[in-house]
């Protein structure tokens, strides 16, 4: 295993434990697509970039877009009486 | 400690050794055990005058997986499209959704100017990904949502009216139908001519050249369109869930 698979394993296990750890769920959505930039560019090192483009446009884009759509629309927290 | 945490414990150590046994078996990291893909790599080439195995395994050896797989996205983007479709959004001019306490946020200009300048390059980026499909890596589902993303990208550069404006769901509803329905009908070529659904009866052309593969183009343009259509279709249906009703008090 060569430094950048380690690196970039690292970087996985960092960035999945940021979406656990983080409770904010705004953070969480975009903590989630930092998470798949990361796998797209495990992919790549891979050798797999047909499986990279589709991590990186579904994870890192169209994932995170579909949580912050449905938290835009969410009323959170008690309503003011 | 309660008998929850207890349990919790017990069951943990349980999985944990079942993970260390289970992956303990594997190949080493980057060892590459089954004869397929060395199969594919040696005879692919010569067999569907392509250079992307990838391309070659989607949209022939296993196209009738693909298939499969194209009427599924095909199913989910009908779903989401039921549930989702009211009268919420449907006008270019709806105002944003307004929830108490929350402010409202314009985009930034660095944001209207990075999607202006990343949206058309994105878009021939993506064009170029579904073209190349057979000769370099990418294809029809990954030059799909890279077209789609573009669409995004189009989004925040020119706000919501606009992009209502452009990208429209009436257009874009028999698009996806097309191009689903164009991958089902492309297997009848095979039967038409006497051989087997899906097979590659098209003239291959010659290896290397943008043009080849035969019947590969056909069913990796329908998958494009097919995904680029839906994953738009998808992203029109959930922003207009952040517009309120003509007229809605909040």
């Amino acid at each position: 295993m060569t430094a950048l698979f380690a690196i970039l394993l690292a970087l996985a296990a960092m960035t999945g434990a940021g979406v656990v750890l983080s409770r904010e769920p705004r953070r969480q959505a975009i903590a989630i697509g930092a998470n798949g930039l990361v796998l797209a560019l495990l992919f790549l090192a891979l050798q797999a970039p047909d499986v990279a483009y589709s991590e990186l446009v579904v994870g890192a884009a169209a994932l995170p877009l579909l949580f912050l759509v449905a938290l835009s629309v969410l009323r959170r927290g008690r309503r003011p009486r | 400690m309660t008998i929850r945490r207890s349990l919790f414990v017990v069951l943990a150590v349980a999985a944990a050794a079942l993970a260390v046994g289970g992956l303990s078996g594997l190949a080493p990291f980057g060892h590459y055990p089954g004869p397929y893909g060395d199969i594919i790599n040696a005879v692919g080439t010569h067999q569907q005058h392509v250079t992307n195995m990838v391309t070659a395994v989607t949209f022939d050896y296993r196209g009738f997986d693909t298939l499969g797989e194209e009427y599924m996205l095909f199913t989910a983007v009908t779903g989401v499209a039921l549930l989702l479709r009211d009268a919420r959004g449907t006008a270019a001019n709806a105002r944003p959704k307004r929830i108490r306490g929350r402010p409202r946020l314009g985009r930034s200009e660095a944001v209207m100017t990075a999607g202006r300048w990343f949206a058309p390059v994105t878009m021939v980026y993506g064009v170029y990904v579904v073209l190349h499909a057979q000769l370099t890596p990418g294809g029809g589902f990954q030059g799909g949502v890279v077209i789609a993303s573009a669409l995004l990208f189009f989004y925040l550069g020119e706000g919501y009216r606009q992009w209502r404006e452009t990208v429209r769901a009436p257009v874009l509803d028999p698009v996806e139908a097309a191009g689903t329905g164009l991958y089902a009908a492309a297997g009848f070529a095979g039967l038409l001519s006497g051989h087997a659904f899906l097979e590659n009866v098209l003239p291959l052309g010659t290896t290397g050249k943008l043009v080849s593969g035969g019947l590969i183009i056909v069913l990796n343009l329908a998958v494009a369109v097919a995904v680029a259509a839906g994953f738009a279709l998808l992203f029109v249906e959930f922003l207009q869930e952040t517009r309120q009703f003509k007229g809605e008090r909040t």
